[in-house]
């Protein structure tokens, strides 16, 4: 069939010597990725183990967005391969979408439909209980705007949405995009809750973000320059929230 | 895979009722290109009468066309489509519920359409109504297959407007020779098995391609 | 992570000094490889000189003038060797699309693009010619004749196959999309001929000529076929050109993108740096 049968071809040359589906939440071997000419990701390696949080840092335009979206199978990678919980990105493509979930910079809503029937919709696709869907929104602060058409929502509201779809789906990879653009400090605190519960479940998070974590600090940084991966020292973060994640 | 494509597809029903594309766009439009092509071609009543047929699949074609783009442009207007992508649903199974929906709306439209021919030109509709229902029928499922399926190569190259119509039109040569041909013979009241069949075989082999080769369209 | 510390950095595998997949190729890709190299280039493009000038005195000075239609007739030695070369094409176009979509391999890309590039040049060299045949027997440019609408929609086939191409930013995607439209145009266009075939069959008998009755006089045949293998050789070598081409074009994109890795810094941190720099892991039991 067309999703993952259609790319067959690629599992007779590609194994995962590298990835270990124990060990490896997600894995990112050698991964380039280009967009016409110019490189947006340059033979990047990356491992996130489960219970891990990731932070992403790098100017804009040095492969933030790409990387996630390369781990969410939203783009190929050019070369290079890699895999989510022992799920290759490109032949088990279904597979890695069970288990990630991508909030980026498009929402993702239909205008028309109001918040609860966006979710809904994203439920029954999910093959998840749309009897989530009121506590859901709660949980975001948007109760009460629940049957209201989502065109009319603000930036941030429209966030605080995005972030209740993954809590419909409850992913084991959670990929945020930037989650602080948009949302107020109350919101804010939503990142840290969606963050925990996918680690309380065994899973990972990878963020990208510009502003400090709120309430909650990351395991490890990477940052992203001109597409690829550079280690730097990270002592600031970590003893500006010595609490952890709690 | 049935329950995502129906869940797909009552989605984009509901969007569409919401927002009236159909009714505000492209119905006015359709309905302005028959008036038009009428006045193109003169009070002759019998001409008319002969080449009706044409005229209606000619507008129901281009409204397939509008029908299309709009159902993508939904899609795409804030990353839908990637997170119908995204989804674990099978690609066919996104294929098969956009061609449902586009299926009921054109549907609707033919409804319109076939009564505004039939006043405006004369058409004589009680000829044979079965037939005439059983063409519209199969001849719109054919076209919204390949509407579904050509319609993300229009959503995800936006810059290229023309490339739709390039792709659509062509794929959909046969079923406007076979519609046109199988709506005059119903009008006369002739039987219409045999086109009845090449529409049918038409529609499956498009709705077959379109299950196995969308998932090659829609991926990065 | 210690598998993944022992193991060197790799090369981009689209490095332009090995070229991919060479190890194990098919006897088909093989044969194809050797019809594309510039030596086998160069004897296509002989053969097809050759035979089409041997074609040209033929069917000009040696054969005779039609009884019937004069030396009208003597364009059937271009026509029906076009319209075969240009379904061959699509033929090709089809195959190689689904080879393509099947397998990944870009050869077959390669191929289907060159067979399509060459169909849209004697698609319209058959219809141009068709049409000038057609003025003089038929009296009209043009007739809407099943073969003639077939071979219409053919083209237009082919102007979708080349206009979805450079759409996507990403190069695999276009050759994935105009493939489809290969495969697509490949189911269709039979359903085209045959609903053109009905919908005459209603009016009146379809006028087609049919230069292959066997009334045809032996020579005539003999020019025909000679023709046909002219215009084959000439098909074979623009296709193989063709294919070469479009290889050094992929090859040419493939050094642009290796050029950033060899000019900036040490281009990737071993994973195990990365590893090593990090804080011990909190478990998942102290989150939450």
């Amino acid at each position: 069939m067309g999703g993952a049968g259609g790319f067959r071809h690629v599992v007779r040359r590609r194994t995962h010597p590298t990835c270990r589906i124990d060990a490896h939440a997600a894995c990112l071997d050698g991964v380039t990725r280009v967009f016409g000419q110019q490189p947006a990701l340059v033979r990047v390696r990356l491992v996130v183990r489960p219970g891990e949080v990731v932070l992403l840092r790098g100017t804009n335009g040095s492969g933030k967005s790409t990387l996630l979206r390369v781990l969410a199978t939203a783009v190929t990678p050019t070369h290079g391969r890699g895999c989510v919980f022992g799920h290759d990105l490109v032949t088990d493509r279904r597979d890695v979408r069970r288990l990630t979930e991508l909030v980026g910079h498009q929402t993702r809503l239909y205008g028309d439909l109001s918040a609860a029937e966006n979710l809904r919709f994203v439920a029954r696709m999910h093959h998840a209980d749309p009897a989530l869907v009121p506590a859901v929104l709660e949980q975001v602060g948007l109760l009460e705007v629940a049957d209201e058409r989502t065109r009319g929502f603000s930036q941030g509201m429209r966030q605080r949405l995005a972030m209740a779809r993954t809590l419909v789906r409850a992913p084991s990879l959670l990929l945020l995009d930037e989650p602080y653009a948009g949302l107020d400090d109350q919101a804010g605190s939503l990142v840290h809750a969606l963050v925990a519960a996918t680690i309380r479940r065994g899973g990972a998070a990878v963020l990208a973000s510009h502003d400090d974590l709120v309430g909650f600090a990351a395991d490890r940084t990477v940052t992203l320059a001109a597409g690829e991966t550079v280690v730097v020292p990270q002592p600031s973060l970590l003893s500006a929230a010595p609490g952890g994640l709690t | 895979m049935t329950g995502e494509a129906l869940a797909l597809a009552a989605k984009d029903l509901r969007l569409e009722l919401r927002g009236r594309h159909a009714v505000s766009t492209v119905l006015p439009f359709a309905v302005t290109l028959l008036v038009a092509l009428g006045l193109a071609l003169g009070p002759d009543r019998p001409l008319l009468r002969q080449v009706a047929p044409g005229l209606l699949w000619i507008t129901v074609l281009f409204a397939a066309v509008l029908a299309t783009r709009r159902s993508y442009e939904l899609e795409g207007e804030d990353g839908a489509l990637e997170g119908l992508l995204l989804s674990p649903a099978d690609p066919a199974a996104i294929f098969l519920g956009k061609a449902a929906a586009l299926s009921v709306q054109l549907l609707a439209l033919e409804v319109v359409l076939v009564t505004v021919m039939a006043l405006l030109f004369g058409l004589p509709l009680a000829a044979a109504p079965v037939a005439l229902a059983l063409v519209c029928l199969l001849a719109t499922v054919g076209l919204a297959a390949i509407g579904s399926l050509f319609g993300v190569v229009a959503q995800a190259a936006r810059t290229r407007e023309g490339v739709l119509p390039l792709l659509v039109l062509p794929a959909a040569i046969p079923l406007l020779v076979d519609a046109v041909r199988a709506t005059s013979l119903a009008l006369e009241g002739r039987d219409v098995t045999g086109w009845l069949g090449l529409l049918l075989s038409f529609d499956v082999v498009a709705l077959a391609a379109g299950t196995l080769l969308y998932g090659y369209l829609v991926e990065d | 992570m210690a598998t993944i510390a022992r193991r060197p950095a790799p090369q981009p595998r689209a490095h332009p000094a090995r070229p991919s997949g060479a190890r194990n190729r098919s006897r088909g890709a093989r044969l194809l490889g050797a019809l594309c190299g510039s030596r086998g280039i160069f004897w296509q493009g002989v053969a097809a000189a050759v035979a089409l000038g041997a074609s040209a005195v033929v069917s000009l000075l040696v054969v005779p003038a039609d009884a019937a239609q004069g030396d009208v007739q003597r364009l059937m030695y271009v026509h029906v060797p076009a319209a075969w070369t240009a379904y061959l094409s699509f033929a090709v176009v089809a195959f190689a699309s689904a080879a393509y979509l099947r397998t990944g391999r870009v050869h077959w890309d390669r191929l289907a693009v060159a067979a399509a590039e060459a169909g849209v040049l004697f698609t319209g060299l058959t219809i141009a010619l068709g049409s000038l045949w057609g003025r003089p027997i038929w009296g009209a440019w043009w007739t809407w004749d099943p073969r003639l609408t077939t071979t219409l929609v053919l083209l237009l086939v082919y102007a979708g196959y080349l206009a979805v191409r450079g759409l996507p930013d990403n190069p695999d995607r276009g050759a994935r999309w105009s493939a489809v439209v290969g495969l697509v145009g490949f189911l269709d266009v039979p359903v085209v001929h045959l609903s053109v075939v009905w919908w005459r069959g209603l009016h009146q008998p379809a006028t087609v000529l049919r230069p292959g009755t066997p009334t045809m006089a032996g020579s005539m045949l003999a020019a025909l076929l000679l023709a046909v293998l002219a215009f084959t050789l000439l098909w074979a070598y623009l296709v193989a050109a063709r294919m070469r081409t479009e290889r050094a074009a992929q090859r040419t994109r493939r050094e642009l993108l290796s050029a950033p890795v060899r000019r900036g810094v040490q281009p990737v941190a071993p994973v195990a740096d990365l590893v090593a720099t990090a804080p011990t892991p909190q478990g998942a039991g102290s989150h939450g």
